[in-house]
This record gives C-alpha cells, structure tokens and sequence, in this order.
C-alpha cells in the first residue's frame, strides 16, 4: 500500500509543485513585449534595410539620413499597448533616398519570444523584388523584414 | 518457504562478507559499461547518424524552395549560409531538441525495468548512486555529441551549399561571414543548457514511469506544451521558467545592440530543472523496492 501511495504520490506533488510555481509566477514581472521596446527597435532597422534597398536600387544614403522613427499601437485605442500579437501597427516616419519626408503605416506581428515581423506599404518601400543596377531580380530587404530587441531593456 | 529464503539470505550474507565481493567497482569503471550499452544501441547510433546527415539534405532541399519566410530566418536561406543554419536550429528547438534529449535519456533507467535486468546490474555490486550517476552522465554525454553532431554538420552544411555570404543580422545590419560564423556556432551552444535541462527531465521520466517508451515520448510532449504556453501572451515571468525558453536565447547575439541576459537566465532556469530533476530521480531510485526481475 505505502509503495503503491508513493509511486502516486511523488509524480502528482511534483506536477502540483510545478503548477503552483507556474501560476505563482504567471503574469508577473513586467510584461516582455512593449510598444516602448518594438518602436525603439523597428525605427534603426528600417532605417539599416533602408539604406540596403536604396543601394541595391544604385542610390547612396545613411541611416542617420533616413532618421525613422516609430511609433506603435496594438490593436486600437481599447487594446493595452503591449502583449504578442498580430494586431500592433507601427507608423514610421523617415527621410527618403530623394530627401522627402515619408510616413508609412507597417503591420507588425510581435511574437511572445521579443522576436517580430514587420511588413512596409509597397508605395513607400517598393515591391517584394526589386531589379538592382546590374539587372538582376533581388529580394527587396525593406519589404518585409524580421527583428529582435531585449526584452530586458 | 520460509525456511528457503533464511537459507538464502544466510548464503547471500556469507558471499558478502567475502573480501573480493566487497570492493565496489569505481564509477567510472560503470559509466564505462554504460557507455558501452548505448554504443551497442542501434537507435543511438541512428540518431548520431541521423544528425550527420539530415542537415545537408535539409539545406539541399531549401535551395530549390521558396523561403519558409514564417519562421525566423527562413527569408533568408538563400542570402546567406549562415542563416540556414539559423533556421534550422529555430526549427529544432520546436520538436527536435526535446526528442533529441529524450531519445537516449527517456530509456536509460525504464530500458532496464523493459527487458528486466535491474537485478543483475545491481548483483554486480555496483551502488545504486554509482549506477544512477553512471546513466546520466553517459545520457548527458551523449546528448552532447548528438547536439554537437547535429550544429557542426548544419554550420558546415550551410557554408558549403549556400556559402559565407554576409548575414543579415535582426537589427537590419549586413553581419560579415568572419563574425558571423563564431556568432552562428555561439547561437547553436546556447541550446546546451536547455538540452540538459531537457535530458534530466527524461532522466527523471525514465526513472518514475520505469516505461522506455513513457520515458521518451513525456519529455516531448512536456516540450511541446511549454513551446505552446510560451507562444501565449501575459505569462511574462512564468514564461522564462519554461525550459524551452533558452531555446531562443541566440536572438540577442544578432541584433546590433547584442544582448545576452535572456541566454544567462536560460542557464540558471536550465540548472534549476536539472539539479530538481536528477535529485528526484536520485531519490526515487534509492528508495524503489527492487525485488522483481
């Protein structure tokens, strides 16, 4: 009897052990996914994919030319400005390779891994492919694009 | 019967006390038996295998696809070699690396209650903390190779098919091949911990359900629901005591501002699971009635 308790016993306190961390835990410490962290983030990368697209494209700027900023909102004014999700739109305001001001609206998917994905307007970052100078199709790297940030910062 | 198992106990303590039946093996002389049972294990074998080969036929394959832009560095895979082996290690740690883990680990202890031997190692008078340190180191050591095995062949699979072309980093920078080649092998040791972590729980698995086939298939399923609870928003702190949160940890070594806090919080995670885990099971194989065969 006492061994067939223990066989039981040991694995189901384990289990509760482990829920009860779990849940005691949940929630707390801040949450890793910020509208804080994406835009200071998703501003210098598209700036740095900026500056490889004009240069595939045969023009020369900077990122500190391109000087983007951005600014993100989840899912509306009801939705609190944090969490993973599908919903965060991110508006982008930058200096193009012409020397316009230019303010795009890019829909971001922000992963719960502090990982996300962003996608721009073709009318300000051009099509997925774009023809470099030498006439070959290549991926346009300011379409759609991949990033990471601290979730520590 | 009662009178047979006096007899018996009577001769057993006579054998005992000889001194040639005292002296105990060294462990080490048990991790080499050990070693040498996983050696003869045909799975083993095909799994090291399996991790040679299957990464050069992964990124062959990738060549002629479109980028499976889903995952992280997936868009990539033609760009740059190295982000090949970025994806497929983001692949891995969905499913692979607790299977990885679990494979050799999850049968180590149950394998001996499937065919029935626990009695005979253990008449060969070798302790049971002996033989309990013995399996997990030879499970940790192998899981390692596996690991080893399976980054060394996706790297060099990754520069050879695709090539050293520089890496687009997270951050929007163009990575170049001399720093990114230490960066990609330095992303592939950060699954260490985590494995580990993964190996004791198929330690602890294997011990507790004393079922080889219980043993390796838990730890995949545990895995694959901390990957799923991890991809839920509002966990926040619970989510970074997941073992499968160190999985992800190489994210901060490609972005222009590297960050390794989440890699060091993955370690210390990583060895809380296992020092919990391998002192369990320690406890549960010390204390189990073995008296069947």
């Amino acid at each position: 009897m006492t061994r067939i308790r223990s066989h039981v016993t040991a694995p189901a306190a384990a289990v509760l052990a482990v829920a009860a961390v779990f849940a005691a835990t949940a929630g707390r410490g801040g949450e890793d996914i910020t509208s804080a962290r994406l835009e200071r983030a998703i501003g210098p990368t598209f700036a740095n994919l900026y500056v490889q697209r004009s240069a595939i494209l045969g023009r020369t700027v900077t990122a500190a030319a391109i000087d983007a900023h951005a600014a993100c909102d989840r899912g509306g004014p009801k939705v609190p400005d944090s969490g993973p999700g599908a919903n965060w739109i991110c508006m982008i305001a930058f200096t193009d390779d012409t020397g316009q001001h230019q303010e795009g609206k890019f829909e971001v998917t922000a992963n719960a891994d502090a990982t996300y994905v962003a996608g721009g307007p073709s009318k300000l970052v051009g099509p997925a492919t774009i023809t470099d100078t030498h006439g070959n199709d290549v991926p346009n790297p300011a379409f759609e694009f991949d990033g990471a940030f601290d979730p520590d910062s | 019967m009662t009178h047979a198992a006096t007899t018996s106990t009577t001769s057993t303590t006579t054998g005992a006390g000889g001194v040639a039946l005292t002296r105990r093996p060294a462990t080490l002389t048990v991790l080499r038996w050990e070693l040498t049972k996983v050696a003869a294990q045909a799975r083993a074998r095909y799994l090291l295998l399996g991790c040679l080969i299957v990464p050069p036929l992964i990124v062959a394959v990738f060549t002629g696809q479109q980028p499976p832009s889903d995952t992280i560095y997936g868009r990539h895979i033609h760009a740059s070699g190295f982000a090949d082996a970025l994806l497929i290690l983001a692949f891995a740690h969905q499913w692979l690396f607790p299977l990885l883990a679990a494979l050799v680990a999850g049968d180590i202890f149950a394998g001996e209650d499937g065919h029935g031997t626990w009695k005979t190692i253990l008449t060969r008078s070798a302790g049971r903390g002996q033989l309990y340190a013995a399996k997990a180191l030879t499970a940790v050591l192998f899981n390692l190779v596996a690991l080893l095995a399976l980054a060394a062949s996706t790297i060099v699979s990754g520069v050879l098919i695709v090539g050293r072309q520089p890496l687009p980093g997270l951050s929007g920078q163009l990575i170049p091949a001399g720093t990114a080649l230490p960066l990609v092998a330095a992303a592939w040791a950060t699954a260490i911990a985590p494995m580990l972590g993964f190996t004791a729980l198929a330690l602890l698995l294997s011990v507790l359900t004393r079922n080889p086939t219980a043993g390796v298939t838990a730890p995949v399923v545990l895995g694959f629901a901390m990957q799923l609870l991890s991809t839920l928003g509002g966990l926040d702190l619970a989510r970074r005591l997941l073992l499968t949160t160190g999985f992800e940890a190489w994210h901060g070594l490609f972005t222009a501002q590297r960050f390794t806090g989440p890699i060091v919080q993955a370690a210390a995670v990583a060895a809380g699971w296992t020092a919990v885990c391998l002192l369990i099971g320690y406890l549960a194989l010390r204390r189990r009635d073995i008296t069947g065969g």
